[in-house]
């Protein structure tokens, strides 16, 4: 286990220079320049060649890559372009917010998920069976901007439960949270579902029962614990997409966390900002990978890593 | 833990307690963050609206466009090059440094003798710098002479900072300004909030509101929920879509005025198709610009009357409509006569059989409904036999494509922001025949002497009848050539809770004006 680990984390070491080069240069193809952006319509040419050779954006890309690189393994992330500020920085009051959102709406899904995939998977046909799945079905088909405006109206403006937007308190999580676990709840669900219904089917199943084990045992000792492998599989992707890919929640609840800065950082051509964030996604995707395959042997003991 | 609950129960209190005395509290919400809090590093409205609150400049620009005192008291334009203020004694800055003529200085200096420069520094002209006469008296000069150099002094981006702050928090500055405005800075968290708080010592008095906060909620239909809500009292950036159903509110007011950009077709002149002017004015007679301002943009537009917005120092009313009435027989006979057939399938050829087709680069994202503007406009070139190509793109790229040394593209459309209010801002760089990108935003390739001499004559004379009289002249040449046909000029509206008094939208988005605003 142990040689197992250090081996993928020796190799997180290539992949993140990959990704770092692979951003660079991408970067480099889109056309679009930062320091025209920052000046703006007025901006004459010399003082747009001024602020680019401020930036070294003219260095050749090798250069801007090792020049990166060797900031990065000092710990040295750079300055934004646009803010003048440490990426570090920026990354520290932003990414808290990605993972709080991250956390409560995975542990939404699988708190309400699993359980009711579960439900759903050990009684198929009933009528619980086929509520579960249509609102699952529901789940997964609502686009997230049109779930947050539709709980935004009955729960901010109708109810007053809730604020509308933005960041601060227990509250302001509650709706965003929400959003953001629907679709991935309903994934789980599903996972779950699927899973119980086949391995039910197994003979070990059969003959747990055949020993005289009770159906609670059944369910919850054999059943879940055989099932969950592909769902955990599925929840590292989920995870993966909330801290990189909610955009969209966090665009509609005003969520002040990375998705809305990728996105503002790549429109803005501020580089150093998005090559930060992809280093850090892509480290926290390596990393969870690696929990995951870690779980796999906790849940079926069978798999093990050597 | 018991620290944690004793922590969680004193916030609990406090919130209870701020709810109890808070006084008077403004939220505005607006769709993006501040990049920076100080001018230098930013130039964007929604950011400009935050630090103009706590730094002011010598002169700013009133609702109904005239020249007003800020710090400031009294100004006299020496020549074309020097404009002379006195100015207002007994201000202090928020650190308590007292403001005097080396602070305007300080300001001004820092700007332009950075390196690299401010980027309002390329906004403001060919400044020379600041000159000090006595402690309270300097002249801003220019290089050459320059009629637009009081526009460029009322630009809001110059307000005046500390210079002990400044020295003080180096960098951090940007996210401490201390200016002597009638608001001090409170905290921000990035992509979230910017708090202010009343300056109690404020030269006009204790602003009338206690708290200002800034809220970013990018989502446009969020913004107008926080307002349903009662969790905002003010919208500055405001969708068309969702002014319908605020409108029959009688909780909240819309406010409309007509604001300082127009959204325009350029034509490309250097293109052979385009270059004859029979097809340029065929498409001016194509598009129904009033129809585009009912429906796309549901009235929260104004019909353009010239390349300027209304606003803008130097506009004049060039009765586009009259000029160029939506008249698509028109437009097919002029088309006709420029030797294109109108063949069966509707479209139009020329004599080698080749369809008239245009390419068109419009912007994407830079306002509210621009791409579907663009789509209207391939659609009514279509009804009288004009294929148009469109390049989409998002706006960065777009950008650098239109600031390129040459231009594949028959038209771009794009807004531009008379952002000094001044239109030498708009007509010198874009009409003006050496001003040519990527230095400048002549698109157009439009070349005409008449227009030359006498856009460098209003940008060298500090007369400014003569300059109004210049603009007009130029207008009208730009109405016959055509070189940019408007579109739609852009109104600035906003959406303010019914408990607030004393708001009103300003025409350039630049400016908001906090100070006499408070809660019934």
């Amino acid at each position: 286990m142990a040689s197992f680990l250090l081996r993928r984390l020796l190799l997180a070491v290539p992949l993140a220079l990959g990704v770092v080069f692979l951003t660079i240069a991408s970067l480099d193809l889109i056309p679009g320049d930062p320091a025209a952006l920052m000046l703006g319509q007025s901006a004459t040419t010399s003082a747009v060649e001024e602020l680019r050779n401020s930036l070294k954006l003219d260095d050749p890309l090798l250069v801007r890559y090792f020049r990166y690189v060797a900031g990065l393994v000092q710990g040295d992330f750079g300055t934004s372009f646009r803010e003048h500020r440490q990426i570090s920085a920026i990354l520290g009051e932003t990414l808290p917010f990605t993972l709080q959102l991250a956390a409560s709406a995975i542990a939404i899904s699988v708190l309400l998920g699993i359980p009711l995939g579960l439900l759903s998977g050990s009684r198929p046909g009933s009528f619980a069976d086929g509520l579960i799945r249509l609102v699952s079905l529901i789940g997964l088909s609502m686009p997230v901007f049109w779930t947050g405006l539709l709980l935004m109206v009955f729960f901010s403006v109708n109810l007053g439960w809730f604020p509308v937007a933005g960041s601060g308190t227990w509250k302001h999580l509650v709706l965003p949270s929400v959003t953001l676990a629907l679709p991935s709840l309903a994934v789980v669900a599903r996972m779950t579902r699927s899973g119980v219904l086949e391995v039910q089917r197994e003979e070990y199943i059969r003959t747990a029962a055949a020993k005289g084990l009770g159906r609670r045992s059944i369910l919850y000792k054999h059943t879940l614990r055989n099932a969950l492998v592909p769902v955990v599989t599925a929840l590292g992707l989920e995870l993966g997409q909330m801290l990189g890919g909610a955009v969209l929640t966090e665009t509609v609840f005003a969520w002040p966390g990375i998705g809305r800065l990728t996105i503002y950082s790549i429109f803005n051509r501020d580089y150093i900002l998005v090559q930060g964030l992809v280093v850090v996604l892509a480290l926290i995707y390596i990393l969870i990978n690696l929990l995951i395959d870690m779980s796999y042997s906790l849940i079926d003991p069978r798999i093990t890593y050597s | 833990m018991k620290y944690r609950l004793l922590a969680a129960f004193a916030s609990v209190f406090l919130l209870a307690t701020s709810l109890v005395f808070a006084q008077s509290t403004l939220t505005i919400v607006r769709p993006s963050d501040s990049v920076s809090l100080d001018p230098q590093f930013d130039t964007t409205s929604t950011g400009t609206v935050v630090f103009s609150q706590i730094l002011e400049p010598l002169i700013t620009i009133s609702h109904n466009m005239e020249i007003e005192p800020r710090l400031a008291t009294a100004w006299e334009v020496i020549d074309s090059t020097r404009i002379r203020f006195t100015l207002r004694q007994g201000v202090s800055f928020h650190d308590g440094t007292p403001f005097n003529a080396e602070a305007v200085k300080f300001t001004w200096d820092r700007a332009f003798n950075s390196e690299p420069p401010g980027l309002w520094a390329s906004l403001a002209g060919p400044i020379k710098g600041v000159e000090i006469i006595d402690d309270y008296t300097v002249d801003i000069v220019s290089t050459v002479p320059y009629g637009p150099l009081l526009y460029s002094i009322a630009l809001p981006s110059t307000g005046i900072v500390s210079p002990t702050a400044v020295e003080a928090l180096g960098a951090d500055f940007a996210r401490n300004p201390v200016g002597t405005g009638p608001f001090k800075f409170v905290e921000w968290r990035t992509n979230d909030r910017v708090v202010l708080e009343a300056n109690p010592d404020y030269w006009r008095g204790r602003p009338a509101l206690d708290t200002v906060i800034f809220r970013t909620v990018p989502e446009e239909g969020a913004r107008t929920l926080a307002l349903l809500a009662g969790e905002a009292d003010l919208d500055i950036a405001p969708s068309p879509s969702s002014l319908p159903t605020i409108e029959g509110n009688p909780d909240f007011d819309v406010q409309r005025v007509p604001g300082i950009g127009v959204f325009s077709l350029n034509f490309n002149l250097d293109r052979p198709l385009v270059s004859d002017p029979s097809i340029r004015h065929a498409i001016a007679h194509a598009i129904d610009r009033e129809l585009i301002v009912e429906t796309i943009l549901e009235g929260n537009a104004t019909v353009p009357r010239s390349v300027l917005g209304e606003p803008v120092f130097g506009f004049v009313d060039m009765a586009f409509d009259e000029l160029y009435p939506y008249d698509p027989d028109r437009a097919v006979e002029l088309l006709t006569e420029a030797g294109y057939e109108r063949r069966n399938d509707g479209l139009m050829y020329d004599a080698n059989g080749e369809v008239l087709r245009l390419k068109m680069l419009p912007s994407n994202g830079r306002i509210a409904k621009d791409l579907d503007v663009a789509e209207i406009i391939q659609e009514f070139l279509r009804q009288v036999g004009i294929v148009v190509e469109l390049d989409v793109f998002e706006w960065s790229t777009t950008f650098s494509l239109i600031k390129g040394e040459t231009l594949d593209y028959d038209m771009a459309a794009w807004t531009w922001f008379t952002q000094t209010a001044d239109a030498d801002y708009t007509l010198y760089p874009h009409y003006v025949s050496t001003e040519l990108p990527p230095n400048s935003w002549n698109g157009s390739r439009y070349s005409n002497e008449t227009v030359d001499a006498l856009a460098e004559e209003g940008r060298g004379s500090g007369d400014l009848e003569r300059r109004a009289v210049i603009y007009e002249e130029i207008q009208h040449q730009l109405a016959l050539d055509l070189p940019t046909l408007p579109i739609f000029g852009l109104m600035e509206t906003a959406v303010v809770s019914t408990d607030i008094e004393g708001f009103q939208v300003h025409p350039i988005q630049y400016i908001l004006e906090l100070f006499p605003v408070g809660r019934r």
